[in-house]
């Protein structure tokens, strides 16, 4: 029993190793890596809660679970932009905390091989805030691979949740 | 353990354990107790825990627990018999067996075995051994006195619990006590327990010695403690029984091929009977010759009886009965001492008399006596997996009921069958609500050695008083608040009570007393602690604050008693001079702010200089589910619990009041309550923001009364609250979430902290004009 389970957990790694969910925003791609993505839903009904960063957009009932939604065009400070038929909410789990992620396209599954992923650039930004793990590239094209935890849980966020600690 | 330890005896292990604590729970207090009055009801029940759990650790061969429960049953053996008499030093002593034992516990929890034990094993058994050896010296330790009291001991051993019912050599006119008698009772209830087990596993034994054998063994003792006590009903009908089992074991027939049915209706006779004596009345059986009778039905009339009848010479028969391998008849008839026609004429009156005896032995119903109260252990997990699982019902329930698409459908039937189910579904909700409920006086028993060792440690005289033990509730939230209820309880004995001299100075009783109580209150359960100290220096907390920065010196003047006594919960805060081992860092009372907010729960501080201090927590009833009131404002829907519901109005507009501060207030017959609104709190846009379009309701929380501006009310509906995700985390004037019929998610209004929030905004606001104002100057 023990030995099937190491096993599968072996392998589920090994098959997600390398591989990211890409989507569109504002013009560029950008990828996650997949083992954070537990689904993609279309856009739903948000309720709004007060008293949050401009980029919760508020929370989603999830067959029964309740979800905060997080805009990643407002998180990046891009113009807002209606919500059509193309708008995704990606699901993301990290330890536990589960978040919708708004996006305006999802595209595939991509592979791309840890030798084909440059670093990120630095920017003269403030290097805490950087959600960019690194540069993918697939034939010509660059995707942008976010850092979930960073997206989730840097800046703004971190304040709120340390206020709500305290 | 000298076999390896398998799967089974982990789990016998942690039945051990988990028993073990529920013992340990009850006897903390009852020691205490004992230091304060030696009644011998309450030795005697100490006594019995120790036994208990000696035996049981003996059994799992838990050498060093048993040694040292053995050493403190040594010791209140002799208290009991009055041969030492109590002195402070033996509570100390059984409670420091009793850190041992949760020690070696925690040990087994994890390791199964409690050889680590064995230092401390030794020491406190030597100190124990000590003490008694002290206490029959008499006269060696400062505890002369009470020990001269005592008669010199005996030499003869301590006696064990057991040991009077098993003993046939005790003296004949020896008193029966009521010690003994629970003792009796004890074992009499597992014997008969063993018995009933091995009469149910009769069928799959036939003819297995051995097996029955044992059950003739448990029968047989019980029938000797019987004899013993001088019961004597219970003693013939054991007796009886006992003869039945003879026979079967000796292998010979019975009347019956199953006689185990009959048995079990007599054991419940006999069940009854010890019921009746552990509750003080006497043996009689009623019908006991009736019963008699069944059993002895039972017994096969022997063929020999029936031989003699033909004419056969007893001396034949005897001797047959000792070859009797073959069929008695068979070997009759070879020795010539019988003609065949003897035997089979015998053989055939034997059947039709075994056939009677069948017919009139069958009709034994078996009825079976109630054991007392039947408890399982379920885990807590599974248990909170049902409960969820309810919510959800409840949910799917407000779903299918509240379906958009039945709206505007006549449906007569499908709403009274609706109506059925919304009734199951609540009463299924509250029953499982209960099942989590436990009452608090575990907790507050637990209290009770808290109290003892720190009144010892800080030379104070406390009398603790528990009121309303029997409340129940939610078991996490007991869980949760046992820390605030340690520390609120040390800061009463530490800060609050004086010590004796102060108190006698200021003139108190020298003892001073410390109230602990639990009760239903406005939905809510209040946990109150209550001392009757020197209260809260209000100077020290104030130039504590302003030294924290908790406050402004401008700030003091408007500070209300009640916001004062609150400081105490700051972080960081204490007005403590010194630390001491018990309280004074500071840490406590924060601690105890932040566990009660996880459970949604407040704190009220009362004090009265020199008089005392007492500190509410109220709890709410149930974190689960609430009724509802659906308000709309705008395009967003809330809930407000109704319970914190006073009554809703459409307001007239000479009915409002506009303060020069741009404050609103509604005037409700002769009161002015401020106004708030919804919206201003949600950000969203209301249909119209004059009051005189929506709907003004008024709320009350503790002792504030305020107006929430919306508008309109949509319904009422009972609700399952969820958490907002962590990610989100708190947020001022919303409790959590729950979903609607629309399978949307609806926030749910914190009535105590929307006043806070919606103070907050306006502050914001202010200040937000104020900037632009400056700004405007400027510009």
């Amino acid at each position: 029993m023990a030995e099937a389970t190491t096993l599968s957990n072996y392998e589920t790694e090994d098959t997600q190793k390398d591989k990211y969910l890409t989507f569109h925003l504002a013009g560029e791609d950008y990828g996650i890596e997949i083992q954070y993505v537990i689904e993609i839903i279309g856009i739903q009904n948000i309720t709004d809660v007060p008293d949050m960063p401009d980029f919760i957009r508020g929370v989603i009932n999830l067959r029964g679970k309740v979800i905060p939604i997080m805009d990643v065009r407002a998180r990046f400070g891009l113009e807002a932009r209606a919500y059509d038929e193309r708008t995704c909410i990606i699901v993301v789990n990290i330890d536990t905390t589960e978040v919708g992620l708004v996006v305006d396209e999802v595209s595939e599954v991509a592979d791309i091989p840890e030798a084909d992923v440059e670093p990120a650039p630095k920017t003269s930004k403030n290097n805490d805030d950087n959600y960019i793990q690194g540069m993918g590239k697939i034939n010509n094209d660059v995707k942008i691979l976010l850092n979930i935890n960073k997206l989730l849980f840097s800046g703004e966020m971190l304040d709120l949740i340390e206020k709500t600690e305290d | 353990m000298s076999t390896p330890i398998d799967d089974d005896q982990i789990e016998i292990i942690q039945e051990f354990v988990t028993e073990s604590r529920d013992m340990i729970e009850q006897l903390e207090p009852a020691i205490i107790e004992l230091g304060q009055d030696s009644d011998p009801e309450i030795i005697n029940s100490i006594f019995r825990l120790f036994h208990s759990m000696k035996g049981s650790a003996g059994f799992l061969e838990f050498d060093h627990m048993t040694r040292v429960a053995h050493a403190a049953e040594n010791l209140l053996d002799l208290i009991r018999n009055g041969e030492i008499s109590l002195v402070p030093d033996h509570v100390t002593l059984l409670c420091a067996a009793c850190d041992f034992a949760k020690e070696a516990l925690d040990m087994v929890e994890n390791d199964y075995i409690d050889d680590a034990m064995v230092t401390p094993a030794d020491e406190i058994s030597v100190r124990l051994h000590d003490a008694i050896e002290v206490a029959k010296g008499g006269g060696k330790t400062d505890e002369a006195p009470a020990a001269e009291a005592s008669e010199p001991a005996p030499e003869e051993p301590a006696k064990q619990s057991a040991s009077p019912i098993l003993d046939p050599n005790a003296l004949p006119a020896i008193e029966i006590t009521d010690e003994m008698r629970l003792s009796f009772v004890q074992e009499s209830n597992e014997l008969l327990q063993n018995t009933e087990q091995g009469l149910l596993e009769w069928g799959d034994n036939i003819g297995d010695i051995d097996f029955i054998s044992d059950i003739f063994r448990n029968v047989h003792s019980f029938k000797g403690n019987c004899g013993f006590f001088g019961y004597s009903h219970l003693e013939k009908l054991g007796h009886q029984m006992e003869n039945v089992l003879d026979r079967a074991k000796a292998g010979s027939k019975l009347a019956v091929e199953n006689p185990a049915d009959q048995l079990l209706a007599s054991l419940d006779v006999l069940q009854r009977g010890v019921n009746n004596i552990s509750d003080g009345k006497d043996d009689t059986v009623e019908n006991l010759d009736q019963h008699l009778m069944d059993l002895q039905k039972l017994i096969a009339p022997l063929l020999g009886d029936f031989l003699v009848d033909e004419g056969v010479t007893e001396q034949a028969i005897s001797k047959a009965v000792e070859t009797q391998k073959k069929p008695v008849g068979e070997i009759l008839v070879e020795q010539g001492s019988a003609s065949t026609v003897q035997v089979t004429t015998a053989l055939k009156k034997q059947q039709e008399t075994i056939n009677k005896s069948k017919a009139a032995a069958k009709p034994a119903v078996r009825t079976k006596t109630p054991a007392k109260r039947q408890d399982i252990r379920v885990e807590l997990g599974k248990l909170d997996s049902l409960i969820n699982l309810i919510g959800e019902l409840v949910i799917a329930e407000n779903m299918l009921i509240h379906n958009p698409d039945l709206k505007g459908l006549e449906l007569e039937n499908f709403n009274k069958a609706g109506q059925h189910m919304s009734k199951l579904v609540r009463e299924l909700q509250e029953m499982a609500m209960t099942i989590r409920m436990i009452p608090v006086s575990g907790l507050f028993r637990r209290m009770i050695r808290l109290v003892h060792d720190i009144s010892v440690k800080a030379g104070k005289k406390v009398e603790l008083v528990l009121i309303g033990e029997e409340t129940e509730i939610d078991k996490t939230v007991i869980e949760t608040i046992t820390d605030p209820l340690v520390h609120l309880l040390r800061n009463s004995l530490d800060h609050g009570l004086e010590p004796p001299d102060e108190r006698l100075a200021a003139g108190k009783g020298e003892k001073g007393t410390i109230t602990l109580s639990a009760r239903h209150e406005e939905g809510e359960v209040w946990v109150t602690i209550e001392d009757n100290g020197r209260g809260l220096n209000k100077e020290r907390i104030l130039e504590k604050a302003l030294a924290n920065g908790i406050i402004e010196a401008s700030e003091i003047d408007d500070l209300t008693d009640k916001q004062i006594n609150n400081m105490i919960f700051a972080p960081g805060f204490s007005t403590a001079e010194k630390i001491t081992d018990i309280s004074g860092r500071g840490v406590g009372m924060d601690v105890v702010k932040k566990n009660l907010e996880k459970i949604k729960g407040k704190i009220d501080v009362y004090s009265t200089p020199g008089e005392g201090s007492k500190i509410i927590l109220r709890i709410p009833l149930t974190l689960a589910i609430i009724d509802g009131m659906i308000v709309r404002v705008g395009s967003a829907t809330c809930i407000v619990p109704t319970l914190s519901m006073l009554e809703a109005y459409r307001p007239a507009m000479d009915q409002i009041t506009i303060t020069p501060d741009g404050d609103e207030l509604a005037k409700v017959r002769e009161n002015f309550l401020p106004v708030i609104r919804l919206h201003e709190i949600l950000g969203k846009k209301p249909d119209s923001s004059n009051l005189d379009d929506g709907i003004l309701i008024v709320l009350e929380y503790q002792d504030t009364r305020f107006c929430l501006f919306i508008d309109e009310i949509l319904g009422q509906q009972q609700t399952v609250i969820k958490g907002l995700s962590n990610y989100i985390g708190n947020i001022a004037g919303v409790s959590g979430c729950t979903i609607l019929g629309d399978g949307n998610v609806c926030l749910i209004l914190d009535v105590g902290t929307l006043i806070e929030s919606a103070e907050n905004k306006k502050r914001k606001y202010e200040a937000q004009q104020e900037l632009i104002l400056k700004g405007g100057i400027r510009g």
